[in-house]
This record gives structure tokens, sequence and C-alpha cells, in this order.
């Protein structure tokens, strides 16, 4: 068994039911990732797993033995906080020995585990200040600090970088991916932010209204969401979704995009096995950077307005009525007014049902 | 703004000064004039030769009724009586708000509007079953009773304040120390009480200058050599002697109010902290 | 998210602990608190005098206390009282409030002297005033010699002004702390409001009256529930100042009921009195409370 299993774990305050059966089970070393909306219950399955909250039902696996009945500080287990939750009152040296004191780890070992910290979080100097007296970003370090002085089988991260400003976000983003890579721990992260999931993760949980919709690698979310949510939620900009319906031409599968009253046909071979489904309302998912510009071939799109990010300029027009984002090479997007020819790449593409909001192919 | 406009604002705040400071002045100068410089003078004007004879009087010799003793012993009375009140009521209120914040259970959001209440009642409702109860636990007309009945009805404000204060430090903490193994008792007084040296002094000071400051429990529930300092003042000042000595009456007022405005010139921030945040809540 | 009342995994200890700790004062309040409120209700329908007895008598003591003269002297001092001072705390409290609120100099010192008279013992203040009111020496003999000869000033001693004296010093008194309440809540407004109205040009008299007095609303709501409260209560001070008197011209509530229940050996009158005052102020602090508690619950 993983170093993490989650299985079919609810939780209801009466009526309110926060989750509503998780399952997720990782190998040990990985880097699990839940990420979703505030409200969507990642946090309180964080604290599930830390034991701070109980699940309603099911059962929480750490390391291979249950813990449901284990106290917090019996899991064997370190958390970060997004507040950091330093203790104001003591310095980081104090902050770092508190729960080994609590413990009962002798004091000379106390010493060897926060020499050993503050060197690998390179945070020697902090040692005797207070909390009061260090910026962000060291707050967030010696956060960290405490929770490897505990030497888990398990980390917990409930969105450690939500607090920090984007430049040094990026920084220690980076350097926990580092940290994993040279510590090799198992480790469980909650983000709002579908950058750091993507960026950070083995696996990732995007979690809507307590329930999981989708458990699996970056790659595969990203490729191929199970749903409209999940696709909507992973990406920047977000996936066009563009209505339409399923039809048939030529003995292939496929849908129609119109544009500046030109109507074409697109034909999507991953659709062949919906032949039962002609006809049928879909929504087609494009991301932006899967539109090419193209020659005569391509659909003739009316520039409404570019955005320019400098490596890519984000060009909006519309397709069968729908706003749609297309990234560009700055050199290819025209101005506002302007008309581009686009192909999408359909290889990539995928279908959605509209009313199941379920991915299709 | 306007020159005149600011000159006018100085002037009304200076007055305003002076109405507050006026019956302080009052009180120090016929306290140090003797009762011919009263009768000459008037109540502004200044003594013509400073005469403690009054504060001596007040302190040790001033008839209090049949008594006259002075105020002494009422105000070794006092301080008896307010030290242990204070600690135990500030005790008990900073558990109680360290559990109605931290540890809250089913039923402990009932328990605190229940407490709250307290606050809020005219102890004029409670005064004849707790003379009494007093009784029966033996303890009417001592310092004792005063200070059982002094930590019982100053719960529910020590409480308040504890638990408004401690609300506002993010559970996380508490998640924190937990997942370090600390317990109820050592998340309490390793993290939560080196947290909360203001509203300590708060509390302290709030509660001291109100038990010091009480008159109700006092003159009901004490008698003979167990009066607070309040009801030896006010003894003093309404004996009905054939000659009223106002500056004797004042140097007594003076030294019932001396600990209190001690207290409130040298940790004043606590003390306005303390009525506001007991005004204002949440 | 996170909701400490389900929290799981304390130890036996430690789920029963915060229990243990909070019921002593639990068992205090219900006993002292709510008990005591039934017992004195109960003692009011009984025939108490000197000695209390626990003998089922109905409504008399309600009847009365409805048919004495004093009690109905001591509800109307209390609303000539608490009418006065109230408006007149608040009025003065809120002025200086106002003016401190101008970028004062000196306005720390300011604020101490404003506020010293509420570390007082109202009996220091009672004793104070009736010194400075009394119309032998006190203010009378000041005046005259000031060259107003015919000035005259008896109402600590007049029964149809003895009320006064003590909305006199308890104003004194409480004025700087409405004024301390205000200052914070004038402090508490956001800057850019009143800049956004400066832009707009409004003058700082309409900024006040149009925008940040209406702001205020909360602040005004928990003093007003404040002063009332130490109106009702007030008992220290009248003591002082007038002793009830003359005769019972001053007479509060809270007086009547010290004065019946443990110097008249009226122990049921006293217990039906003290229960007005419960509703009175019940009828002040539960609307009160019952708002505060939800609005917590809703933030």
């Amino acid at each position: 068994m993983g170093a993490l299993a989650i299985k079919n774990v609810t939780k209801s305050f009466g009526d309110t039911h926060i989750l509503k059966g998780i399952d997720i089970e990782i190998e040990s070393g990985q880097f699990l990732i839940l990420v979703g909306p505030s409200g969507c219950g990642k946090s309180t399955l964080m604290n599930i797993i830390a034991g701070l909250e109980s699940p309603t039902t099911g059962e929480v696996h750490i390391g291979g033995r249950v813990v449901n009945n284990v106290a917090p500080k019996d899991r064997d287990i370190a958390m970060v906080f997004q507040s950091y939750a330093l203790y104001p009152t003591m310095n980081v040296r104090q902050n770092i020995a508190f729960g080994m004191e609590t413990r009962g780890v002798p004091k000379k070992e106390q010493d060897e585990i926060i020499a050993r910290v503050a060197k690998m979080l390179q945070m020697d100097h902090l040692l005797d200040r207070k909390p009061s007296q260090l910026s962000g970003g060291q707050r967030q370090r010696v956060a960290m600090g405490r929770a490897l002085a505990r030497d888990p089988i398990l980390f917990l991260f409930d969105e450690p970088l939500s607090n920090l400003d984007a430049k040094l976000r990026v920084e220690m983003r980076t350097e926990i991916k580092q940290l994993h890579h040279r510590l090799k721990t198992t480790i469980v992260y909650v983000t709002h932010d579908q950058i750091e999931a993507m960026t950070l993760g083995d696996k990732i949980a995007v979690m809507k209204d307590g329930v999981i919709q989708q458990f699996g690698s970056p790659q595969e979310i990203y490729d191929q969401p199970a749903n409209l949510f999940v696709a909507s939620f992973i990406g920047s900009p977000s996936m066009n979704f563009i209505p339409c319906h399923l039809a048939e031409q030529d003995g292939q599968l496929g849908v129609s995009l119109q544009s500046e009253g030109e109507a074409r046909f697109i034909a999507l071979p991953q659709a062949a096995k919906l032949t039962g489904s002609v006809g049928k309302k879909v929504i087609l998912g494009i991301r932006p950077e899967q539109f090419d510009v193209v020659g005569e071939q391509g659909l003739a799109c009316k520039v409404h307005l570019t955005e320019p990010t400098g490596p890519d300029t984000m060009v909006l027009t519309q397709l069968n009525g729908i706003e749609v984002c297309a990234r560009l090479h700055p050199r290819e997007a025209k101005g506002p007014g302007d008309t581009v020819r686009l192909q999408p790449d359909v290889s990539k593409a995928v279908l959605f049902d509209a009313e199941s909001e379920a991915r299709l192919a | 703004m306007p020159k005149f406009w600011r000159g006018a604002l100085y002037a009304a705040l200076l007055v305003a000064a002076l109405y507050y400071l006026l019956p302080l002045y009052v009180m120090v100068v016929t306290s140090l004039k003797t009762m011919d410089q009263i009768r000459a003078g008037n109540l502004l004007s200044l003594p013509t030769s400073i005469s403690f004879e009054a504060w001596g009087k007040a302190w040790s010799s001033a008839c209090t009724g049949v008594d006259c003793g002075g105020l002494q012993p009422f105000f070794w009375n006092s301080v008896r009586m307010v030290i242990p009140a204070v600690l135990i009521s500030t005790t008990l209120g900073a558990l109680n708000g360290y559990v109605l914040s931290k540890w809250r259970f089913r039923g402990s959001e009932l328990t605190f509007a229940l407490i709250l209440f307290g606050v809020f009642i005219p102890f004029q409702v409670v005064l004849l079953p707790m003379a009494q109860t007093l009784g029966w636990f033996g303890i009417a007309n001592s310092i004792a009773g005063l200070v059982t009945v002094h930590v019982i009805y100053g719960l529910a404000s020590t409480t308040l304040f504890f638990r408004n204060y401690y609300v506002s430090i993010p559970d996380e903490l508490i998640k924190a120390a937990r997942l370090d193994g600390a317990g109820f008792w050592r998340i309490f007084l390793r993290i939560i009480i080196p947290m909360s040296t203001p509203i300590i002094m708060v509390v302290l000071i709030w509660q001291f200058t109100q038990i010091w400051n009480d008159f109700l429990f006092g003159v009901v529930f004490s008698a003979g050599d167990s009066k607070p300092i309040t009801v030896g003042l006010n003894n003093l000042a309404n004996t009905s002697t054939s000659v009223k000595e106002y500056n004797v009456d004042m140097s007594a007022a003076l030294i019932a109010a001396l600990p209190t405005i001690l207290v409130y010139v040298f940790a004043g921030k606590y003390f306005v902290r303390g009525l506001t945040a007991g005004a204002v809540k949440g | 998210m996170s909701n400490p009342t389900q929290s799981a995994h304390y130890g036996f200890a430690e789920r029963w602990l915060p229990r243990l700790v909070l019921a002593p004062s639990f068992l205090l309040t219900i006993l002292f608190v709510y008990g005591f409120i039934a017992w004195n209700g109960y003692l009011s329908f009984t025939s108490s005098r000197l000695l209390p007895n626990f003998e089922w008598a109905g409504l008399v003591q309600y009847q009365a206390l409805f048919e004495s003269e004093r009690w109905w002297v001591a509800v109307k001092n209390l609303f000539i009282f608490g009418g006065l001072f109230i408006g007149g705390a608040m009025a003065v409290g809120i002025f200086l409030a106002i003016l401190l609120d101008q970028k004062i100099r000196g306005e720390g010192a300011l604020r101490t002297i404003y506020l010293y008279p509420m570390a007082l013992s109202f009996i220091v203040t009672g004793t104070a005033w009736k010194w400075m009111l009394n119309p032998g020496l006190g203010l009378e003999k000041l005046m005259h010699d000031w060259g107003f000869a015919n000035f005259t000033f008896d109402w600590l001693v007049n029964p149809d002004t003895s009320i006064y004296t003590v909305v006199i010093a308890a104003m004194w008194q409480s004025s700087g702390f409405v004024m301390a309440l205000f200052l914070a809540g004038l402090r508490g407004i956001d800057d850019s409001i009143i800049k956004a109205a400066q832009i707009d040009g409004a003058s700082l008299p309409r900024i006040y009256w149009k925008i940040i007095l209406p702001a205020l609303r909360p602040v005004f709501f928990s003093t007003l529930m404040i002063l009332c409260h130490i109106a009702i209560k007030s008992f220290d001070l009248v003591m002082a100042l007038t002793g009830g008197g003359p005769g019972f011209a001053s007479d509060v509530p809270a007086t009547f009921m010290y004065a019946m229940a443990f110097t008249r050996g009226q122990t049921g009158l006293g217990a039906a009195s003290a229960t007005m005052m419960l509703m009175t102020v019940a009828a002040i602090v539960v609307p009160y409370l019952y708002s505060e508690l939800r609005g917590n619950r809703n933030a």
C-alpha cells in the first residue's frame, strides 16, 4: 500500500455535505496536489488527513496503517500552514524546537536537527529572530524548516504560497520543488492556483463541491480533462468552449465552425466512436495555443482585441457566436479590425456533452 | 481651516479640560486648607498656608459613624479584598476565554451567551439571595465573602475580554501546536499566555478599578471591620457631626481615589483600551 | 472551514478538559445569576418582611410597589436622570470627540484629562460634587465672591431639584467615556470616504453630519446601551451625593431597592423592585445582545 490512501471519505455537518466520497491513493515520494476553487472541500480534506478533523465515514491510511483514531501528533506528519502559524512569542529556534521538546527529543539532538535544517534552508542567520522580525518569505522558510525538523513520512502544505507576492511565490515554488527532489518525501499540497498545481504535482486531484472531478498526472488533466469544469479550471487563459452540433460528412464525424458568415466542417478523428450521437448538441474544447495562422484554407476571423503578453499575443475573435481566444506568435497577430485565418489543431481538441458536461472524446 | 476657527477649537478644548480638572483642583486645594481658611476663602482660592492636618485626620482619626479610626482600616480592607478577587477572576476569565474561543464544543456558545448576560444584570436582583447564601456559607460580612461576590460577578466581563481577544488569535496556531504534540494545558501555558500580556494588563486594571470602586456589594455584604474604602468614605462624608469638615472629606475622597488614579496615570493606555473594548464588542 | 467544534482525535483528557475547565464558571453563572434571579423573583411573590419567608402571597408586593408614592418618585427620577444624563453625556462626548479628531496638538494629554473621572469611584465623585454644590461654602460662595451677590444655588437641598445635581455629577464623570468611544469610532472610519466627500466639494460640517456620524451608528447604539445601563444601575452616586434625599426626593429604583431590602425590612418589596429593574434592563439588553450575537455569527 502507498504512502497515503484515502478511502471513501465523507464529511458532513448536519445536512451540509462538504466531502462526498473521496478516494485517493498515492505512492511514497509522490507530490499530490489538491486543487479547486474555495469551498470545494480541499482544506477540509487536508484537515482530515492531518487528523485535525475527523471524517464522517471512510478511512485514511498513512504509511500503510489506518490512522482514523490516531492523534495528529502521532501520525508522523508535518504541516505548513497558509498563515505559517509561527508561534509569535518564540524565536525561530524555539519555534522549530517546540515540537521536538514536546516529543522529548534530547537537547543535543534538537540542536543538531535545528542546525541541519537551518543549513538546508539557508536560514542560520535568522535563528534568534522573532517571527515579527522576518519578511514573508523568511517566515515561509521557517514554517518549512519547522516541518522538516520533524522528518515525517508525509508533508502537508496548506496553500503555503498564497500570502506571498507574485515574484516570491514563483521563487518559493521552485524551491519547494527542488526540496522535494532532494528529500524524496511524500507531499500533499493544497492550492487554488492551477499554475502551482501544474508545476509542482506528480498527481493532481481537481475538486469541486466535495467531489474529485479528476485525479491524474498534470499532463493527463491538461490534455484529457474529465469534464468542462476541469477543462476550464486548469490552463490560463482558459480553454475555449464552442457550442456546436455533432455532424457527419463524407463518412467522418466532426463539427461545423462558423465565422463571418462562412461555415467550415472540421473533422474530428477522435469522435469516430460517437456515430450514434450525430446531431447531438456538443461543446468543442480548444485551448488558445491550438490555433494556427494558415493561408487561404483557414477560417477567416475578425480580430476584436489583442492582448500582447510578450512571447505570445492573445487574439480575441468569435467562432459560432462565442468569444474565442487564440494564442498566436506576435508576428502573426494582427490588430483589432483585421482578419486572421485560423486553423484549429483538432488532434488535441476535446468534445464535451452539452448537458452532462462530461468529456465525450 | 482659517486661523480664527483653529483658535476657537483650541479654546473650546481647553475650556472642556478645565471643566474636567476643576473638581480635582477643588478637592486638592480644599484638602490642604484648614476649616478657617475654607470659611474665609472660596472653592477656588488657594490655601494661604498648606496644611496636611486634614489628610492625617482622614487617614487615622476621622469618624465614620460610631468609630473614629479614620479611613485606614477601610483602605487595608479594600487592599485585602481587591488582590485575591482580581487575581482569581482574571485567571478564571483567561481559562474561560481560552476554552470558548479555541476549544469550542457543543453547547459552548450557549454557555458563552449565558455568561455574557451576566455583564448586564442589575446586581440589585442578586443582593437578597446572595446575602442569605453568604450567611449559609458563614462568610457573610467578611472579606472572604466580598472576594467571592466580586469573583462571581466579575467572571462575565473577564471572560468576555479574554474570549474576544483570543478569537483574534488564528486557529492555525493551535493546529500547528497540536501537530507539534502539545495538549490543552501546554498550548495554553506555552503559546497563549505568552501572547496575552496586553489583555492581561487590560483585565487586571479593569477588575482592579471595578472592585476598588465598588460600593453596592461593599455596603450590602460587609459590616463592622470588613467594610471597603468606598463604604468608609461614604460613612465619613455622611456622618452628621455638628461641624462639617470639608477638608477632611476631600482628603478622604482623594485617599479613596488615589490607587485608581495612579493606575490610570501609569497604565492609562490599558484602562482606555478596556473601557472601549468592553463597550464595543466583537 | 475549520470548525473546532468538530475536531477529532482529542485524547480522552482533551475531549473533557475544556468542559471541565468551563464547568465551574458555568455552574457559578447558573446558580448565582440565573438561580438568584429566580430566587429573587420568588421572594417578590412572598410576604417577606424583615426575614424572608417562602409563603406564596401572589402579587401583593407588586401591588404595594405600584401603590407606593416613593416608588413612582424613584421611577420618575430615573426617567429625568436617565434622559438628561444620557442626552447630555452623549452630546458633550460626541462634540469633544469631533473636536479632538481635528489633528490637535496635545491630543493625548487632553484625552487623558477628559477621561480620568471614569477611573474614580462614584462615591468619590459624589463626595466631591456634594462639597462643590453645597449651598453654604460651595459654588454659591464663589459666585458671591465674584460679585454676584444674589446668586443662590440650593439644588442639592431642594426636593424639586436634587435629582439634577446627580445629573451634573454623572455627566462630569461619564462624558469623557463617551468621547473615548466615539473617538475610537471616528479613527476607525476609512479615510478615503472623507477624501472622496472632500473631492465632491462637501464642507466639513456636512461631511460629519451626512457621512461620518451616520457611519458611527453602531458606536452610537452600543454607547446608548451602556449609558442606559449605567443610568438604571446608578446607586453609588445618588447615595454619596444626596442619599436619595431630601426625604426621598432624589430616590432612584436602585436606592429604593436598597432602602426597602436592607434598611426598612421590606424584603418582599425590595425583591419586587429589583425584579422590575431586571425587566427594564432586559427589555433594553436582550434585543441588543440578540442582534450582536447574530451579527457576529453572520460575520
